[in-house]
């Protein structure tokens, strides 16, 4: 992907694709925060440990709770930052020499992302509703316990996202 | 149609949709549903073990490493201490010829030991040896492809972020691949010096036909000032692993903090690029994460179809031989690198070899550095090359062009495959001091 696509946005753009990419710069400064959270999180862990005596209990359970929702936060911005792993050689000799076959694939490749993740979100759906009606939680009862629908919707919202961010790279190839 | 054969088939229409440029994890996603469905013949089947997948694929305390040394990585980059490893180094062998360029490996090989992406390594001293190199008539082509071969240490010398990736895939652990990549990398780093030192002489006309000296003499105070810190931090991260006094995953944590501190105190890191690095850190995280879930998904839908398998029951009727096997995995290692990132290249292929392996009792430490080393040096070969591409972007000079860079490159990665090939034929190399 061009540094110019990745670009994208800007001031002359429909107003929902404004507010798609405000929302991905929020989940994306979540998810960010998270990182920050877990170096503080281990790092007073491992001072507590080693200097005190007195380790903070459940960071494994929270370590990998919030790796995936680090990531399902901050894909969407991934993608829109063209940073998801691509190998361009071809498809930018096609830019060039073919540019309307180019475009047809980049739209077929949007809509299969679209595809495979409203199958992941329709699977997903049904297991985050069960975690939040029996309160499932991870860790063990009397030291630590966190709930994991937290987790869970934040999955959903990352893939839905992710999902609309693919759809705006259709309507912005449109626009052009 | 046998499960095989649609693995089979769902294996080549994911490298054609690759080649074409869809996103990589994309393609393996849509693969596996695909297969899944087609074997199972049920595509609700096939979307739940695409849900599943997504919830569990990452969710290991395990995973946290790989924010956590990205991040370090990059704090290490910002915090000056590239430069630092860069002049203690020069210091040491400014007397030699071709000097510049062995303190330009030597300062690679110390910083390798404090960050663990080669991207790192690349952009950091594109910035810091390229100009010192042209400065003492070093040529573009070689300062370009000196930086190119050097920051692919960073990859072996831990902490490496391949290593930790081959780890997490392949549930090894993180601290004996640590171990094992020491060997290798300082026997790579000795052969690109021993190669410098050898061009330098035999053929001046690519590496500079006047080179001088550097001549700055530092003094006893500045050389502690520069060289305490970095010692201070490798001391810090890897003493504390082995130690016992953390694991890898917190590690990173630690190192985060400890680069912070020091680049506090050296004045080199400010709010605003604290913030940008985190984000950046982000990006990274998820795009190489989404990889893994997605790549996850791929080898559950090779299980299914026992492609795998009956790959392994091909070989050994091939009766191959482990040498020529391994040889045969390498070239195809290679040639991946043409079209892929590192990341993509090994959670795609050590899945696919992995069962195969098994049965024959491979030491999959000593097979995890074949592999980084393997994926390296597709990454120096044109025409696509990560490190090759970033240290262009970096350079922002317009008369040093790709194909300098790659040729630069070339000597380099000459020099890999001979590691490579040491290190298949005597893999002592990998495990002497676990």
């Amino acid at each position: 992907m061009t540094a110019k696509e990745a670009a994208g946005g800007g001031a002359g753009e429909p107003r929902l694709l404004r507010l798609l990419d405000a929302l991905t710069q929020i989940s994306n400064v979540i998810g960010t925060l998270l990182i920050l959270g877990l170096v503080v999180l281990i790092t007073t862990d491992v001072a507590g440990r080693n200097l005190f005596g007195a380790p903070i209990s459940g960071v494994p359970e929270m370590v990998s709770l919030s790796i995936v929702a680090i990531v399902f936060l901050q894909a969407p911005q991934a993608l829109k930052a063209g940073r998801m792993t691509r190998s361009d050689g071809v498809i930018d000799i096609l830019h060039a020499r073919f540019p309307s076959i180019a475009r047809m694939l980049e739209t077929a490749y949007d809509l299969t992302g679209i595809a495979v993740l409203s199958a992941i979100l329709y699977a997903h759906w049904p297991m985050m509703v069960r975690s939040w009606v029996r309160d499932d939680f991870v860790g063990a009862v009397g030291d630590f316990t966190a709930p994991t629908w937290p987790i869970k919707a934040m999955l959903t919202t990352g893939s839905i996202l992710l999902a609309l961010q693919f759809g705006a790279r259709i309507v912005r190839r449109a626009l052009k | 149609m046998t499960s095989f054969d649609i693995g089979l088939i769902t294996l080549g229409v994911m490298a054609l949709l690759v080649l074409l440029g869809m996103l990589v994890p994309i393609a393996l996603i849509a693969c596996s549903f695909v297969g899944v469905w087609a074997i199972k013949g049920s595509p609700l089947l096939a979307s739940k073990m695409l849900g599943l997948a997504a919830n569990d694929a990452i969710s290991s305390y395990f995973f946290g490493v790989v924010p956590l040394f990205v991040l370090m990585g990059f704090v290490v980059s910002e915090s000056g201490m590239g430069r630092d490893a860069f002049d203690v180094a020069n210091a040491a062998f400014r007397r030699i010829k071709g000097g510049l360029g062995i303190g330009t490996i030597a300062a690679n090989t110390i910083f390798a030991a404090i960050t663990g992406i080669s991207i790192a390594s690349a952009a950091v001293f594109t910035k810091i040896a390229v100009p010192e190199l042209r400065r003492h008539g070093y040529t573009a082509r070689f300062s370009v492809g000196l930086v190119a071969g050097s920051s692919v240490l960073g990859m072996l010398i831990p902490p490496s972020l391949l290593l930790i990736l081959y780890g997490l895939l392949t549930e090894q652990s993180i601290g004996d691949l640590f171990v094992a990549g020491i060997g290798p990398g300082l026997l790579l780093a000795v052969l690109f010096g021993i190669g410098t030192i050898a061009m330098a002489t035999f053929a001046p006309r690519f590496v500079g036909e006047t080179l001088s000296q550097n001549d700055d003499a530092m003094t006893a105070a500045e050389l502690l000032a520069k060289g305490l810190p970095i010692t201070a931090l490798i001391t810090l991260v890897l003493g504390g692993i082995y130690g016992g006094f953390f694991t890898p995953v917190e590690a990173g944590a630690i190192g985060t903090v400890g680069a912070l501190l020091i680049g506090g105190v050296k004045r080199t890191l400010s709010m605003r690029s604290l913030w940008r690095v985190l984000v950046e850190t982000g990006l990274v995280t998820a795009s190489v994460c989404f990889l893994i879930i997605a790549a996850q998904m791929y080898s559950r839908m090779l299980a299914f179809s026992g492609l795998p398998g009956s790959f392994g029951t091909l070989v050994t009727n091939a009766e191959l031989g482990l040498i020529a096997l391994v040889s045969l995995y390498c070239l195809v290692v290679i040639l991946s690198g043409m079209i892929l990132d590192s990341s993509s290249i090994m959670l795609i292929l050590v899945p696919l070899m992995l069962p195969v392996l098994q049965p024959m009792g491979v030491d999959l430490i000593w097979f995890g550095i074949v592999t980084v080393i393997a994926i390296e040096i597709g990454l120096l070969t044109p025409p696509f090359g990560i490190s090759v591409y970033v240290i262009k972007s970096t350079l922002d000079d317009a008369t040093i062009t790709l194909s300098d860079i790659f040729i630069g490159a070339a000597p380099f990665a000459a020099m890999m495959l001979i590691c490579l090939a040491t290190v298949i034929a005597f893999p002592a190399l990998t495990t002497f001091m676990l």
